[in-house]
């Protein structure tokens, strides 16, 4: 993408400020997103994203400057406006590039870009029908696609200079029931870090017609009883609660200046015994995978909460300086139009010894929240958030009538102590993470756990 | 190369693969932001980005494509592109590439003199904020965010039927969130605003409403959870406009997925209830001359008295119900295609202020922020539950902090409720709200 004896000119320029640690970042992503209403395609565009960051180091302090001029002299003046942000005289020389090979664990088969685009209209009108002719009472269904091939390139001057191509696809699928009152939704999102072969593998029959059923489901349900209940949460995406009760809070980011509720406490018991908490980064052809984080680092297994303890943060490097502790493949940035910083890959709850029968059986009256809508954390109080999309009652040990408009608050430290029982059947579901490095693909995921009392809001009143 | 000679070709090679209409819209964004931790400047920013997207007609369909280089390969795929996508749009009614508006607002929305406050001053402007934030009480630990951003747009539009538009916009945004402690509880208070007259902003006050928000936090306390009278001070009404904002636009309304459809001329709110698009807004951040089809804009009543006066509209939405457009086109950026969206779109205040409300209201609960928004509202039936944080209110004063809750109801229901409208118009970017009284919400508090 940038010739190596630019980037090792540009990295001397943005050091000439008494910087200690200088970066490029350069991508060149090409994106596709085509919409599908109505069986029709409604809208197709492409897009060429281009640009270049450049950060430099003194202590604590950063200071980035991003262009769309790939130019020689365009990326000295980004490098030069970058080192304004730095007052000193010059001390560190960059060290010479030395070329990393990387091997990925995210092979791709099949490259978006030289797929035809009308077959990836034809997996939209397949998941249409399918999502169609679910139910009469499905009035309308709306399909997006999404492909993009990023190819990025990290240079820093202690040496480091690595190239790789991250493809991602994603099929979203929307469903609209009616009754003629009243319109209810559902939604289905797979994505994975994967190239057109996702989509041909793609069990589209499950995901369509579990966006239409959610649809129907919820014209049926009654408007969700407010109070505090223990609350079944499912598998898959399910594991949104655990990203927003502790995962934004073990991020550097909110840790480094001490503001995060979980600072501090490496070593301490932070959560329920049966609570481990994982983010794995290379999980082969995950969502949230990644061969390299956006620093060049490897991406890696973190043990962030083992039986209960605390085992360790998301770190990058930055934030690592002020923690001193070393990056743990964490820093992630949406584009070159963001700084990197430490975010989640793919982050669940391990598995434990329960049985999601044994758990439902176990509850005699409560809330069994089956899929989840998205959530949001305040990482310096721990308070969040989040919606269900399809809920039920559980009484006397079994599943009853669905619920609709439930929503989940809570606070995350307290939330962990109070997981009782965790389920047998891990799986992963596909979200976008927003924060201050942008919004980025992330995997949440979980087995089916149980909280002993959370706080549930919903029109219906106290019951 | 040059932005010149890029559109050149570009209509060049177009025209060569039989593009008949052809538009290149291009933003040109210089930013300068930096934030303060500790009395030190800890990050700094600054970016300097063109992109260029292109929409180009072909055997009637519309064909899109951006990039943001601008170099030979880039006019072959912007081109190439825009036509297989076009190709594949199986849509009846089509977009045209528009010819130009008789007249256009000669308004202007950039701040020469925002222009010439120095990065220095930018600085020694944080600095002195941070001092007054720990000067004001000595429960305050720390910042969670102290930044101040500039940013300067270029926007032009130029087609192949002789339209060329160009608009110059700058703002300035900032954003302070501190933190307070008191022994286990911790909480945090923000002061948040984007505007072209950086003198409004001043240090003593920004601190003094962030460190007051946070500290009046402490001390929660839970309540029965039970139907209220809720008063939504002016910013979290303003969220909450926004988030439910699509149900006026006209593509929504057409795709069926707003209860607004087939109600024009109804009353469809309360009385009093008076909001307005308008596109000419001195301190607007979505103010412009000219939409993004190149339509001249105009500030209109979308709902007077009460009633629902008319929805927005973008030319395809307005062809499709035989009306003109209102100016409404929108695109994210140039790399969104043409949708709907307000320009600068607010409830008009009245008489009372805040603490009049709360004394009409009595006993009730006061919000003042909604978080979540994202995920705990349906825009298509307008129901809500959504995460709030807040007060109780008792024989019409502020009583206590309460600790967080769910905020439950019906977007349509709450436009019929609203009993009394304040005068304290604040904006959360493009939309504004003065604080509303609204007689009845279901409120679980934890």
């Amino acid at each position: 993408m940038l010739a190596k004896s630019v980037i090792e000119d540009v990295l001397t320029a943005a050091l000439q400020t008494g910087g200690d640690f200088a970066e490029v970042f350069a991508e060149d992503r090409f994106a596709n997103t085509l919409l599908l209403r109505e069986n029709k395609v409604e809208g197709s565009l492409s897009g060429r994203d281009f640009g270049i960051g450049i950060r430099v180091f003194k202590g604590f302090q950063s200071a980035y400057a991003y262009t769309t001029d790939g130019s020689k002299e365009g990326l000295l003046k980004a490098a030069y406006q970058a080192a304004a942000g730095i007052k000193g005289e010059r001390n560190v020389t960059a060290s010479p590039l030395v070329q990393e090979k990387i091997v990925s664990a995210h092979s791709i088969a099949a490259f978006p870009r030289e797929v035809e685009k009308q077959r990836k209209a034809d997996v939209m009108r397949k998941a249409y029908e399918i999502a169609k002719n679910y139910h009469s009472s499905i009035q309308q269904v709306g399909i997006r696609y999404l492909d993009e091939e990023q190819h990025v390139l990290i240079a820093n001057s202690e040496g480091k200079f690595v190239e790789d191509k991250r493809v991602r696809s994603r099929l979203s699928i929307q469903s609209i029931a009616s009754d003629g009152n009243q319109m209810q939704s559902g939604y289905y999102g797979p994505g994975a870090h994967q190239g057109f072969e996702f989509m041909e593998s793609l069990d589209l029959n499950h995901y369509a017609s579990e966006a239409s059923r959610i649809a129907v489901t919820m014209l049926g349900a009654d408007p969700c009883p407010s109070g505090k209940f223990p609350v079944i949460i499912d598998n898959e995406f399910g594991g949104v609660i655990f990203h927003e009760a502790c995962g934004h809070g073990l991020e550097a980011t909110s840790v480094a200046k001490g503001n995060s509720v979980f600072a501090d406490q490496i070593g301490e018991k932070v959560a329920s015994d049966v609570v481990t908490y994982i983010d794995d980064g290379t999980l082969a052809n995950e969502w949230g995978s990644l061969a390299i984080d956006d620093e060049g680092e490897a991406a890696r297994k973190n043990v962030l909460i083992e039986n209960g303890i605390l085992k360790g943060y998301l770190i990058d490097k930055l934030n690592g300086r002020r923690m001193g502790m070393p990056s743990t493949g964490s820093g992630r940035r949406q584009s070159y139009r963001f700084a990197p910083t430490s975010r989640m890959t793919n982050t669940y709850i391990a598995n434990g010894k329960s049985t999601p029968a044994e758990i439902i059986a176990n509850t005699e009256h409560g809330i069994y929240a089956k899929y989840m809508g998205g959530g949001q954390v305040n990482t310096t109080t721990g308070d969040y958030n989040f919606a269900v999309m399809e809920a039920y009652a559980v009484k006397d040990g079994k599943i009853g009538k669905p619920l609709r408009g439930a929503t989940l608050i809570g606070n995350g430290p307290e939330t962990l102590k109070l997981v009782d029982m965790v389920g047998n059947n891990l799986a992963h579901g596909a979200g976008m993470c927003g924060s201050l490095s942008g919004s980025l693909p992330v995997n949440v995921g979980q087995p089916m756990i149980r909280v002993s009392e959370m706080t549930v809001g919903g029109r219906k009143g106290e019951e | 190369m040059r932005i010149e000679d890029f559109q050149e070709r570009v209509f060049q090679l177009g025209k060569q693969l039989g593009f008949t209409d052809m538009e290149i819209y291009t933003e040109k964004v210089e930013s300068l932001g930096c934030k303060l931790y500790k009395g030190e400047i800890d990050s700094y920013q600054t970016s300097e980005t063109l992109g260029v997207s292109f929409r180009g007609k072909m055997d009637g369909k519309m064909g899109y494509a951006y990039t943001e280089n601008t170099d030979e390969d880039s006019v072959q795929y912007l081109v190439k592109e825009a036509k297989v996508n076009s190709l594949l749009i199986e849509e009846d009614v089509q977009e045209e590439i528009f010819k130009g508006s008789e007249q256009y607002g000669d308004h202007t929305f950039y701040s020469e003199e925002l222009n010439d406050v120095s990065i220095e001053e930018k600085i020694e402007f944080l600095k002195e904020i941070e001092k007054e934030v720990y000067a004001f009480d000595e429960r305050v630990t720390g910042t969670n965010t102290l930044s101040l951003s500039s940013s300067e747009k270029e926007k032009r539009l130029v087609n192949s039927n002789g339209l060329e538009l160009k608009d110059r916009t700058n703002h300035i945004g900032l954003s302070v969130s501190v933190i307070v402690k008191q022994g286990k509880e911790v909480k945090n208070g923000v002061f948040s605003r984007v505007t072209r007259n950086y003198h409004s902003l001043a240090a003593k006050n920004v601190a003094e409403h962030a460190v007051k928000e946070a500290l009046s936090k402490l001390n929660a306390e839970s309540a029965d959870s039970k139907n209220y009278s809720v008063i939504l001070r002016n910013k979290a009404a303003a969220a909450l406009l926004q988030t439910f904002s699509p149900i006026f636009s006209a593509e929504q309304i057409q795709k069926g997925q707003s209860l607004l459809k087939g109600r024009l001329g109804q009353k469809v709110a309360a009385e009093h209830v008076h909001i307005v698009d308008d596109p000419f807004y001195g301190d607007g951040v979505r103010s412009g001359n000219f939409d993004s089809e190149g339509y001249a804009t105009r500030k209109k009543d979308v709902i007077k008295d009460g009633n629902l006066l008319t929805f927005l509209h973008n030319s395809i939405t307005a062809k499709k119900d035989n009306v003109e457009s209102t100016g409404n086109a929108y695109k994210a950026s140039y790399k969104g295609t043409i949708t709907v969206a307000p320009s600068n779109f607010y409830i008009i205040p009245a008489e009372k202020d805040l603490p009049d409300l709360v004394a009409q209201v009595g006993d009730g609960i006061l919000v003042t922020s909604f978080s979540g928004l994202h995920s705990g509202t349906n825009t298509v039936s307008g129901d809500f539950s959504i995460a709030a944080g807040g007060f109780l209110i008792e024989n019409g004063e502020i009583k206590t902090a309460l600790k967080q809750m769910t905020v439950a109801g019906n977007f349509f229901d709450l436009l019929q409720q609203i009993e009394e409208v304040g005068s304290d118009l604040e904006f959360s970017l493009a939309f504004g709200s003065p604080s509303l009284l609204i007689k009845e919400l279901a409120v679980t508090i934890e």
